[in-house]
């Protein structure tokens, strides 16, 4: 596990970023930002707050209108969830199908 | 009878039980394939949700779609997988548009099949619900004030 650590820390020294995570908006939420995907730097240890708080940085208020968070398809209430390199993540409104 | 074998084959064979399409879906294929599905079903019950042309006190021109595509699909075949063993269902079939609709247009079936009426009913009812809580899929309802997004479950 420290060996990981360590091999980690020197990819993200001397390589940079160790891999993107996408991220996804729909309906209500894209509208209000303004984009539907965009990509974003992973790396060890990036939590879905992490994540959450670079939106924010960028978009004003993106969560205002968000009511659910996708991790991969699943819906996910734990903020402080370790996010993984290529992991897909959806910004939601209330859903209105039907 | 070319009609007939179409239905036949659609019905019998080739449409998945729980889909998302941009086209209109055919009532009579989705029966004929939930009835296909086994013997023993007694008692169907079918939702078909449309296209209506009067909302929130407004008049709508026209409903879009929007949809998560893989997690709306995933989640409606949870659902369906759930409501088989809630209900003891023999079969279930979801089926939603996502595309631009007006009004009188189809946007939702929803179908359970199961011995008795009781279950196909409570099935179906709970099938709806759960799906307009669960399934991401938006609405954009066209007014002649402007688009609105619909964020309610009535």
């Amino acid at each position: 596990m420290r060996a990981t650590r360590r091999k980690t820390g020197w990819q993200e020294r001397y390589l940079g970023a160790l891999g993107m995570i996408q991220i996804l908006f729909f309906g209500p939420v894209a509208e209000q930002v303004g984009v539907r995907e965009l990509t974003l730097d992973f790396y060890s240890g990036l939590r879905l707050q992490d994540v959450i708080e670079q939106l924010e940085q960028r978009y004003a208020d993106v969560l205002s209108w968000v009511s659910f968070i996708a991790v991969n398809n699943e819906q996910v209430r734990d903020k402080n969830m370790l996010l993984n390199a290529g992991d897909e993540i959806a910004f939601m409104a209330k859903f209105s199908g039907g | 009878m070319k009609l007939l074998l179409w239905l036949n084959f659609q019905g019998a064979n080739v449409l998945p039980a729980v889909r998302i399409q941009n086209e209109d879906f055919s009532v009579d294929a989705e029966l004929l394939a939930l009835r296909a599905s086994s013997k023993r079903i007694g008692g169907i019950a079918t939702f078909i949700g449309c296209a209506r042309d009067f909302s929130e006190g407004r008049s709508v021109s026209e409903i879009s779609f929007e949809a998560y595509g893989s997690m709306a699909l995933a989640e409606m075949q949870k659902l369906r997988n759930e409501a088989v063993e809630k209900f003891g269902l023999l079969d279930a079939r979801l089926v939603h548009r996502v595309t631009t609709v007006v009004a009188g247009d189809n946007i939702v079936f929803i179908a359970a099949g199961a011995e008795h009426r009781a279950a196909a009913f409570d099935a179906c009812r709970w099938l709806i619900d759960e799906l307009k809580q669960r399934v991401p899929i938006w609405k954009k309802e066209v007014t002649p004030s402007g688009d609105t997004w619909v964020t309610q479950h009535p």
